[in-house]
């Protein structure tokens, strides 16, 4: 069969891999308490032959609309693929309902990989027709939360109770507080003291050329370097310190904890961030500098009139990129006692508790792509006056 | 009046300028002209001081500029670049009113100033003043750019081949303007550029300069009357030369005026303000010797001869 040119092969694949990965992998696996060995269950045991049929239908239609039209209508697959997501959670509470009876109140379903799969799959495909639609990514971040009050809706309803995340989640209600405000205090503090420290380096890099080439390859330095091997090398000085001086102590600053992480987090995060605002700053076009200085602005007003709000989207870009690379970093902090969700992954790995892992893991992807959402409304926002 | 005496640059130790003395009188436009590297637009903008002289003295109205602080010095001297170095992210209106914002002007009167800015520039206030640079053709930006730089209202413009970048039709009209509103506003303009049609078409006085010296500086006329050198004359475009001059005269200056004014016969004819470059190519054209000079409505004045432009004086 030949393809017509205009057609779109992206989505025909993503759809039939989705298909294949939705009947061959298990949808839920359900397990009678927290310590016995779950049982997997495919996709028509869990949700029954109508509601894959509905799956295996959409996912075809998806496909078949973007291989035949002649050029593809991405309105209606979008519409599809936003149907395919919202019924994930129905999803799971409809084979809830179908195999998790009163006779067993300490039943605990996990989400199988055929299910991640699904959801994986359609953001992907979510992100190729916002591409081609060309639409905002504002759209992508509010799919996302629509799903997530979706899911809080039903969870609240009581209808994901056995849900083996919830019931993790629920037996850790004050854990998970903590560790969503440690991770954002530690994620904030390294990203706002770097964009203060990065800044003045890249001012000073302005001012002095020659040492350019030396900082940054510093600072590369210090990225290779893997992420728990500075985070140990920070514990022997700092705990040198807070034993020589007791007033560190008092500020909780010792080896461990949240002293060397946040320290570790700024050394990774001062990269991207001089190296963005190096480039965001000199990219200026010279004709502009030049104009703002024959225009009779001074110093201060070139810099901070033209120059600095030319390079912010860059800048911004700068910051976007260390946050999500602090985000991750963080995670790998718990092992060094600074908190965060990086406990639960770490928890999770030490009793094999697949669904505690998750409970770690699952947040931390979500902080990732609200920053990366956001950050990017943000440079939008600076660099829509700048272009057409 | 800009006066400079003996004036050099040093760039370690290449001398971009090389100890020229010139001086601008009020009103005139003065065009510099050479090659590039021939130290023309680093001259220029020694006179605003975004380059420090190494050497002898710049005045301005007679005050030495290195006594005046050079932001207060820049405020008053209009500047116009290639590429127009518009600022992106602001408004055309946001652009043009920075000089008049940064000498504090009340915002009713920078309000006003880039309307009538606009209007000045035969750009639509309400069409252009809200448009981002990114949103304008390249002959619109210029003149953005030409308006920004007549702002502040500064007595002294200082244009660095502004219309460089432009094609030949966008760059005719824009120089038509320019001639416009030099006659209407008479500033102490000082242009730089490396067409010499340009230079011919604009200036009261054309500077030539080659490294870093002025190799002559004379009228328009004068110019092309007696080139100083070989330099000057490959400048002028040798073999061209008699067209280039042609071009800088009107037919009215030539024309054996009618008494009665009357339609012509149908045929080629051509305007009283129209140059002699352009009379002459009408004739080559329709291969005649002789054209029917129309005024405004269309009715002959005169006649234009071949052997009138043959038995012109040198």
């Amino acid at each position: 069969m030949s393809l017509p040119l205009r057609s779109n092969r992206v989505i025909p694949l993503l759809a039939l891999l989705a298909l294949a990965l939705l009947w061959c992998l298990d949808f839920v696996s359900i397990q009678p308490n927290r310590i016995a060995p779950g049982s997997g269950l495919g996709l028509l045991a869990a949700l029954g032959p109508v509601w894959a049929l509905l799956l295996t239908g959409l996912l075809l239609a998806c496909g078949l609309l973007a291989l035949w039209s002649p050029r593809p209508t991405y309105g209606p697959i979008l519409a599809l693929v936003w149907l395919l997501l919202l019924q994930l959670p129905a999803s799971l509470a409809w084979s809830i309902e179908r195999h998790i009876g009163a006779d067993l109140p300490y039943a605990r379903v996990g989400i199988g990989a055929g299910c991640w799969s699904l959801l994986f799959l359609l953001g992907l495909l979510l992100i190729e027709l916002q591409q081609r639609l060309g639409l905002s990514r504002v759209w992508l971040l509010g799919s996302a939360v629509v799903l997530a009050l979706l899911l809080g809706w039903l969870a609240g309803q009581g209808w994901l109770e056995p849900l083996a995340l919830l019931r993790e989640y629920q037996s850790r209600r004050s854990q998970f507080a903590a560790a969503l405000s440690s991770h954002l205090a530690l994620v904030g503090a390294a990203v706002g003291a770097s964009l203060l420290f990065g800044g003045a380096i890249a001012l000073l890099l302005q001012r002095y050329p020659r040492a350019h080439k030396g900082s940054i390859g510093l600072l590369s330095f210090i990225q290779t370097i893997p992420s728990l091997a500075l985070f140990g090398l920070l514990i022997a000085p700092l705990s040198y310190l807070s034993a020589q001086f007791p007033a560190l102590q008092q500020l909780n600053i010792r080896g461990i904890g949240w002293a060397p992480a946040l320290l570790a987090l700024i050394a990774y995060s001062l990269l991207p961030i001089v190296r963005n605002t190096c480039v965001a700053l000199q990219e200026v076009e010279a004709g502009v500098i030049e104009s703002a200085r024959g225009m009779g602005m001074s110093p201060a007003q070139v810099f901070l009139q033209v120059r600095l709000p030319l390079a912010m989207p860059l800048i911004i870009e700068g910051v976007r990129v260390t946050s999500i690379q602090a985000i991750g970093l963080t995670a790998v902090a718990a092992l060094i006692g600074a908190g965060g969700f990086g406990t639960f992954i770490f928890q999770g790995l030490g009793q094999s508790a697949m669904d505690l892992i998750i409970l770690g893991a699952l947040p931390i992807i979500v902080l990732a792509l609200l920053a990366d959402g956001l950050f990017s409304l943000l440079g939008e926002g600076f660099s829509s006056g700048a272009r057409r | 009046m800009i006066e400079l005496r003996n004036v050099s640059k040093l760039f370690g130790q290449t001398r971009a300028v090389d100890a020229i003395s010139l001086s601008v009188q009020t009103g005139e436009l003065c065009v510099l002209i050479g090659t590039s590297g021939c130290g023309k637009s680093t001259t220029l903008r020694m006179i605003n001081r975004l380059i420090a002289h190494s050497a002898g003295s710049i005045r301005i109205d007679g005050r030495d500029i290195e006594q005046i602080d050079p932001q207060q010095l820049r405020r008053g001297i209009g500047y116009a670049i290639q590429n127009t170095g518009l600022f992106p992210h602001w408004t055309v209106a946001r652009n043009i009113a920075v000089v008049p914002r940064l000498l504090g002007w009340p915002a009713a009167r920078i309000r006003r100033r880039v309307e009538e800015l606009l209007h000045l520039l035969d750009l639509a206030p309400a069409e252009f003043a809200a448009k981002y640079p990114s949103q304008l053709s390249g002959g619109q930006a210029q003149r953005v750019g030409v308006a920004r730089a007549l702002a502040g209202d500064p007595d002294i413009l200082l244009m660095d081949e502004p219309f460089g970048a432009l094609d030949p039709i966008t760059r005719e009209s824009l120089q038509n303007e320019l001639l416009r509103i030099q006659a209407q506003l008479r500033k102490t303009i000082v242009f730089v550029t490396h067409d010499m049609d340009e230079a011919l078409k604009l200036a009261n006085r054309i500077v030539v300069m080659d490294k870093g010296r002025i190799v002559q500086q004379d009228s328009p006329q004068a110019l092309l009357a007696k080139p100083a050198n070989a330099f000057v004359e490959n400048l002028l475009g040798g073999q061209e030369r008699g067209l280039k001059q042609a071009g800088l005269l009107r037919v009215a200056t030539l024309m054996q005026v009618l008494t009665t004014a009357a339609a012509p016969l149908a045929g080629p004819r051509i305007k009283a303000t129209d140059n002699l470059r352009q009379a002459l190519s009408l004739m080559l054209w329709h291969r005649c010797s002789s054209l029917p000079v129309v005024d405004e409505q269309g009715r002959q004045v005169g006649v234009l001869r071949l052997d009138a432009l043959l038995d012109r004086p040198r």
